[in-house]
């Protein structure tokens, strides 16, 4: 019944999970490599061969992502619907800036149909659709250095594929800092890992709704918002 | 006028005749070319014009006994190149003294001939320093061809090809090490880490495994081998210079001081940020719950 209630699938948090892992590594591996130094020999090799095959795992978990999203149904949460630009993303703003220090209930908080308030959802479209394919294709690409063109817009083509890898690798890191700070944000800084841990989200039983109108523009949006004083959105 | 007529052409057809490295050196040219025309000697002179030493004179070198014909003069008689270049220092990896030094530790005079000499690697006839190459890719390929000349000879092009096979076989420590092959010179690695020579060639068990020694910080690359194209880069490229050294792309060696100092800052202001946030909350509550 819980799983009803807005919880994740078990796929779901294997692949959030191991996407986490995987991630982790390929970030350390990858500033290992960045900011490398004479040292121990073969490390650097060793930085190599993980960071390559961590990289191959998590393009796996990527395909595991895109199936779930296709065909597992887990795409609509990544659908832009009415009312996420216009009001979402200011709302969602003005709560994180305000609302969420003086403990206004959340503007969007998780239900079965609506998994990410509007800024969450941006944010994700930008890092799963498209940060992320730039970060897979370039770095595929760089474990076959002799075939990328020798020279592309004046510098080195491979030296133009590593840097596109190595910099939006950079704002996808930065954006799992900002990501692992707003797990906090639940009922109890530990809630939401707890929640995408177990995929239980602890209630037992739907959170009553209020009118509010005007909160968004979706069908069945418009005068039933579920009030909640969590704060439960990553 | 008749005469005149004459004697251009007579004059034209002498410059025609003389070879053209003949030609240009006009006066001061000795006369081994004359018995020498480039049809009967194993020199080949439009290489040698461009050779470092195209402006000395054939008896420069070939001194003793050479001067008449036939010649008494022997190769083993002949000067060594330290005779001319002791004291010479170009750069800091151009020192002759050390280079010189440096061959006699290395493995080829302790293990291989005592009586190594510098021209069983550089051709004195055709060298050209890598400052005065198109770039860093020809001076490697020609560094390696010295080294390959021995260690990857074989009687046939196809004996050739299946040493050099051999040899690049030895190096598949390497991620992608048929590149590395390619893409590096041997010296790089097979002399010692953290000394500019290049000519103390080490034995293959204290060859340097240290990737990092390349694809690191003050890379070796650029420290050792190509310092010319790094100072020539800098100058012309200025701070880009870090993305198009050598033409190439090494992780961790060619990186951009500013673009890693503004992503570094951007971490710090994400991470000052989220801690920010973090205490505010923290505050907040407490605050709140003062009040209630």
């Amino acid at each position: 019944m819980r799983r009803e209630l807005g919880g994740y699938p078990l796929w779901l948090r294997v692949w959030h999970w191991g996407n986490a892992v995987l991630f982790v590594i390929l970030l350390i591996t990858g500033l290992s490599m960045h900011y490398s130094r004479p040292g121990p020999a073969l490390g650097f090799r060793t930085d190599v061969l993980i960071h390559n095959t961590a990289g191959a795992l998590l393009t796996l978990f990527y395909c595991l992502f895109l199936y779930g999203n296709l065909r597992l149904g887990n795409g609509r949460y990544y659908r832009i619907v009415a009312g996420d630009i216009e009001p979402g993303l200011l709302w969602q703003t003005r709560y994180y800036l305000w609302g969420i220090f003086v403990g206004s209930p959340h503007p969007y908080p998780h239900s079965e149909e609506r998994k990410f308030n509007p800024l969450q959802k941006m944010f994700y479209l930008a890092v799963m659709y498209l940060l992320f394919p730039i970060l897979a294709v370039t770095g595929w690409a760089l474990l076959f250095p002799g075939r990328l063109p020798e020279a592309m817009f004046g510098v080195p083509g491979i030296g133009l594929w590593a840097l596109a890898h190595t910099y939006i690798g950079y704002f996808v890191s930065l954006f799992m800092v900002i990501h692992v700070y707003l797990g906090t944000t639940g009922s109890t800084p530990g809630a939401l890992f707890r929640f995408m841990w177990s995929g239980d989200t602890g209630r037992p039983e739907p959170a009553p709704t209020v009118p509010r109108p005007g909160l968004g523009d979706r069908p069945g949006d418009h005068d039933a918002v579920p009030v909640t004083t969590t704060k439960e959105h990553i | 006028m008749r005469a005149v007529g004459t004697f251009v052409l007579l004059l034209a057809s002498a410059i025609w005749f003389v070879p053209a490295s003949v030609a240009q050196k006009g006066e001061h040219e000795p006369p081994c070319m004359q018995c020498h025309q480039p049809r009967d000697t194993t020199i080949d002179p439009v290489q040698f014009s461009h050779s470092v030493h195209a402006t000395l004179d054939c008896t420069s070198c070939h001194t003793e006994g050479f001067s008449k014909f036939p010649h008494a003069g022997t190769r083993a008689g002949m000067p060594d190149c330290i005779d001319c270049h002791s004291g010479m220092v170009v750069s800091p990896t151009i020192d002759f003294d050390k280079i010189a030094q440096g061959v006699q530790a290395s493995v080829h005079v302790k293990m291989v001939d005592p009586a190594f000499r510098c021209t069983n690697c550089h051709s004195p006839h055709y060298f050209i320093p890598a400052s005065r190459m198109v770039d860093a890719s020809v001076a490697r390929s020609v560094a390696n061809k010295s080294c390959l000349g021995c260690h990857a000879a074989g009687d046939t092009p196809a004996a050739s090809d299946r040493a050099f096979e051999k040899l690049a076989e030895k190096h598949r420590l390497f991620p992608h090490w048929e590149l590395h092959i390619q893409e590096n010179a041997c010296v790089a690695c097979h002399t010692p880490r953290g000394e500019q020579t290049i000519h103390l060639i080490l034995p293959k068990s204290e060859a340097l495994r240290d990737c990092a020694a390349c694809h690191g910080k003050n890379s070796l690359l650029a420290t050792k081998l190509y310092t010319h194209l790094a100072l020539k880069e800098r100058a012309e490229h200025g701070w880009v210079n870090s993305m198009v050294f050598n033409n190439a792309y090494l992780t961790g060696a060619i990186r951009n001081r500013w673009l890693d100092w503004t992503t570094l800052g951007l971490a710090g202001l994400v991470l000052l940020g989220v801690a920010a946030h973090g205490l505010g909350r923290l505050l907040f509550a407490r605050f709140l719950r003062r009040r209630s």
